[in-house]
């Protein structure tokens, strides 16, 4: 029963570290107390529209990953404890509803679901376009502040803008009382707005960046130490996290981690892959896990491509590569066919010289490992063996591809013909 | 639909690899496992096989079962339970990514980030994974990118099994949901998955409360996508591929996971309009020699006879190509060669034995790797194999039918031959030479032209056959090719009277309609066919342009059956 028990609380904590890591909330949560951070920035802006009932428009940009969407979605909660009653959202995404039809349609059923309205799915376009604006414009008379998150803001930027100009130039008369939140990778996300747009949006713009080396060590120290009560028994959880504490304390090594890794999703990436590699005999994390998840997440494709070719393959490919040096206009896999005869004819090789087909299928296979491709996208009257091919790898992978092959199968006449 | 063969199977070794396994029964097994797309419900097999799996113990309720509405272990890959152990075996040298994907799972209701599969075609993504999910008795929704072929219909399959829905008569195989648009398919999907969930939860608290721990399922739902890579030639991948890969984020559901299951890496998804978090990497390495002799030894009734026959056979066999399922239908019929002396195939070899067959075999080893993938007349159970590798192949089988054509004895009317070599003619020769080649005397000059040979011909020659190395046949227009046509089919109708007719013919083009309207319906099904390309209208001549695409080697075969000289009205300096 006593060992029963153990294993249970070492799969427990595993199961707390894992869902830590795939909980938004529970990684930003350390945002809130300190007050220069982009959570404090945003909170006060939001809230002082909120109070002073008046129009906002604002632009959140970092690179994918780095928790914009979760910062604000802690910022709205927080809002809404605070304001109740005087706040109604609506999440629009870019990549759902980067069409205007679709985008004033969600609109209207969001704030159909919100009110308890009927929404109907056959309303035209215009209609919930004017459903829109009745909408803000009553908001506004209750005052109560809308609050329009535009995540994937630089979709919203593509065609007519429609969406974003009836939105802004809605927010321009003094009833309404709405905030638009735009959330985007892109940074030059507000150049690409039209004239008559970019004028009614305010120049508002938050940077998320990557977190500092500091930021990043006090990051893996809230999610990976354990809490010490009674969930878990005493002197695991501590021994647990003196184990952290010097894997964290380590420079060398958390320089190697922290620094191949910018924004935060990545490194809760990395951080997954260590937890879940954690060995449940012992319970604890060790360096050993942080190095598998090192290699687990940073791979080199195209190594593995060539590790995986055959012997046959790699000809086509350095006779690929050969055809390339000469310069030849236009590469397809007769050429290369003509390459590989002439150096299996000149090194009087017999135990690679196969057969055109055979040749064909292997070209083929690299195909599909989309080592080589076609260059023309439309040219399907042609077939394979004259449509025109391209090397998809650097000389510099290949070398080394070659390098690393098992060089028991691996003819070194191939390394010299690189040359 | 239901599959009967599926009852005889005991659930402890069901699993199935290589497919060339000698038992067609687990041949379709496998077949339906790996392609579990192909029927458009994936819930006939499971449904098939929780059936199996409960008439051992009372017939009765499996048949109360059938008639049911069905529940939330429909989602549940079928087959019944299997442990980590055999799953282990059953796959070999597989067992580090087993582990590892067993590992980023994790226990019981514990989330996790989407998976992103990968690895060359025939490594076992798929039959792993869909087995993990079997022995981990999680409830998974599999949708692979080849049958749904759109982003529709791939909406629409995901939302079919997660509201338990199944196409069948009684519902006019109609669909659940109708949705077209991503946002649409957002919103479904969260209710969906909302239900689900729930159910699952409501399940899992009966059992907590019947203090029954072991065998729950869990609160998870995993959502497989297979053959991810195909979704990147997809008219709407601009916006699909970042939707699917984005989506865990976007739905903010703990008890989701994605898991991905592609043959490219990774790296071929980038594109400069498009970013995501990636999702974490599992590596399927290409089989290694020794693990691709473990897994053909698999499943064969003499394993010693057999790994001689490999130690002799594999090696040069690895050097073309290192995919299972092309090296095992190579193997197939060398090995009934290799065991063509022997007596009884049940015996096990002795040294003296092993040296004869090997003396034996040694020179069909050398002419067969040379015709390796050829695929020769087909047996049932060979066609199978042959279509799965083919199935691979994806695009270029137009190729391989021919070679494939070229062997068999292929039915085709005569004038659709005449018209095939016309067609050949006309792409290969230059349109100038048409007037000398095809004159009353029949491409005698072809061999005065060749005699007076000379330095500046002989660069002519070269860069000439360059050329077609580099562009393929050339184009035509229909002219020209009903014109070659008319020649060549005067020319093989002997009698004289015949020419004269011809003659006419051509000068008056209404004098044989009927053979010309027969010859533009016969030309359209070769279209078809895809014997010869039909190119869409050139902008300048406004005139459509042709191409044949048949090889040298097949307009020869059918030259020959029609006793043709083809030679010599080909073109060749």
């Amino acid at each position: 029963m006593g060992t029963m028990a153990a294993e249970n609380h070492k799969t427990k904590a595993l199961n707390l570290l894992r869902s830590r890591l795939c909980d938004p909330k529970f990684i930003f949560q350390p945002l809130i107390d300190s007050p220069h951070t982009n959570f404090s920035k945003l909170k006060f802006m939001i809230s002082s529209s909120v109070t002073e009932a008046c129009n906002n428009s604002i632009l959140l940009q970092g690179p994918r990953g780095s928790g914009k969407t979760e910062v604000l979605d802690l910022v709205i909660h927080d809002l809404f404890l605070e304001f109740p009653d005087s706040i109604s959202l609506i999440r629009l995404n870019g990549l759902l509803h980067c069409d205007d039809i679709s985008a004033f349609k969600e609109i209207a059923r969001q704030v159909c679901t919100e009110h308890q309205l009927l929404f109907s799915k056959a309303a035209s376009s215009d209609d919930n376009s004017q459903f829109m604006v009745a909408m803000l414009k009553e908001c506004g008379l209750a005052h109560k502040t809308v609050i329009f998150i535009l995540d994937e803001f630089d979709l919203f930027a593509q065609g007519k803008q429609r969406l974003l100009y009836n939105l802004l130039d809605a927010m321009q008369s003094v009833t309404s009382q709405a905030v638009v939140i735009g959330i985007s990778c892109r940074l030059d996300a507000d150049q690409l707005l039209e004239k008559r747009v970019r004028s009614r949006f305010s120049q508002r713009k938050l940077i998320f960046q990557p977190p500092s080396k500091e930021d990043a060590q006090r990051l893996l120290a809230h999610v990976l130490t354990l809490p010490i009560d009674s969930s878990f028994p005493h002197e695991y959880a501590v021994e647990f996290n003196n184990k952290v504490q010097k894997i964290l304390e380590d420079i060398e090594i958390c320089n190697k981690y922290l620094r191949a890794d910018s924004s935060v999703k990545h490194l809760l990436r990395f951080l997954f892959c260590a937890i879940s590699d954690m060995d449940l005999q012992t319970g604890f994390l060790s360096w050993k896990n942080l190095d598998n998840a090192f290699s687990c997440v940073k791979r080199a494709p195209k190594q593995e491509c060539i590790r995986n070719c055959s012997i046959l393959e790699l000809y086509i490919l350095v006779c690929m590569r050969r055809l390339e040096v000469k310069e030849q206009s236009l590469c397809n896999f007769n050429s290369v066919m003509k390459e590989y005869k002439s150096i299996q004819d000149s090194f009087h090789q017999s135990s690679d010289n196969y057969a055109r087909n055979v040749c064909l299928r292997a070209f083929e296979h690299l195909i599909d490992r989309e080592l080589i491709c076609f260059t023309d996208n439309r040219a399907q009257s042609l077939t394979v063996e004259y449509r025109p091919v391209k090397l998809l790898l650097s000389p510099a992978e290949l070398h080394v591809g070659l390098k690393a092959y098992d060089p028991r199968l691996c003819p070194p006449i191939l390394l010299k013909l690189m040359d | 639909m239901e599959a009967p063969q599926e009852d005889s199977h005991t659930p402890s070794n069901p699993i199935v690899f290589p497919p060339e396994a000698d038992d067609f029964k687990e041949v379709t097994y496998l077949q339906q496992l790996k392609y579990m797309d192909k029927d458009e419900t994936p819930q006939i097999p499971r449904r098939s096989t929780r059936y199996s799996a409960s008439t051992s113990n009372n017939v009765p309720e499996a048949k109360v079962n059938s008639s049911e509405p069905p529940t939330v272990d429909d989602l549940l890959v079928g087959g019944g339970p299997i442990s980590l152990d055999d799953l282990i075996s059953s796959f070999p040298g597989r067992s580090s990514q087993i582990l590892h994907i067993v590992r980023l799972l994790g226990p019981l209701n514990s989330p996790t980030p989407p998976l992103f599969i990968y690895g060359d075609a025939s490594t076992g993504k798929t039959s792993i994974i869909l087995q993990l999910f079997r022995h981990l008795n999680r409830p998974v929704v599999y949708s692979s990118c080849r049958t749904c072929y759109n982003h529709r219909i791939l909406f629409e399959s995901i939302l079919n099994q997660l509201l338990l829905h199944p196409k069948n008569a009684s519902n006019g195989y109609s669909n659940a949901k109708r949705c077209e648009r991503p946002s649409d398919f957002v919103n479904c999907l969260r209710e969906a998955l909302t239900t689900v969930i729930n159910n699952l939860k409501e399940k899992s608290e009966k059992l907590i409360s019947n203090t029954m721990t072991q065998g729950g399922i869990g609160n998870m739902i995993y959502l497989i996508f297979d053959n991810f890579q195909l979704v990147r030639e997809w008219d709407k991948s601009s916006t699909i591929l970042p939707l699917l890969f984005n989506l865990y984020d976007m739905l903010k559901m703990p008890e989701v996971s994605l898991v991905f299951i592609s043959s490219t890496s990774p790296d071929t998804f980038y594109s400069n309009n498009m970013s995501y978090v990636e999702p974490i990497p599992v590596h399927f390495p290409a089989y290694t020699e020794d693990e691709i002799r473990q897994i053909l030894l698999r499943n064969q009734p003499n394993p010693k006879l057999y790994s001689s026959f490999l130690d002799v056979a594999l090696r040069p066999f690895c050097r073309i190509t290192r995919q299972v399922d092309g090296l095992s239908t190579a193997f197939k019929p060398l090995y009934e060669k290799y065991c063509e002396p022997l007596k009884n195939k049940g015996d096990v070899p002795s040294e003296k034995t092993k040296r004869s067959l090997f003396i034996h075999i040694k020179p069909h080893i050398t002419s067969s790797l040379n015709d390796i993938f050829k695929v020769s007349s087909l047996t049932s159970v060979e066609s199978d194999a042959c279509k799965e590798a083919k199935w691979k192949g994806s695009q270029n089988n137009k190729l391989e039918r021919f070679e494939e054509i070229g062997e068999l004895d292929f039915h085709m009317s005569t004038s659709a031959k005449y018209l095939l070599i016309s067609a050949f003619l006309a792409s290969r020769n230059p349109a100038t030479l048409d007037a000398s080649l095809f004159d009353s005397k029949g491409g005698s000059d072809n061999r005065k032209r060749k005699r007076k040979a000379s330095q500046k011909a002989l660069e002519h020659k070269e860069s000439f056959e360059e050329e077609l190395l580099m562009k393929g046949p050339g184009t035509f227009p229909l002219e020209r090719l009903l014109a070659i046509f008319q020649c060549i089919v005067s020319v093989a109708e002997e009698p004289s009277d015949e020419e004269e007719q011809r003659d006419d013919g051509l000068g008056v083009p209404g004098g044989n309609d009927g053979l010309m309207n027969n010859v533009l319906l016969q030309l359209s099904t070769l279209c078809n066919a895809n014997f010869i390309f039909k190119g869409k209208s050139c902008p300048i001549e406004g005139s459509t342009r042709y191409r044949s695409t048949i090889s040298e080697d097949l307009a020869l075969k059918v030259a020959r059956s029609l006793k043709f000289p083809l030679s010599k009205y080909l073109y060749r300096r």
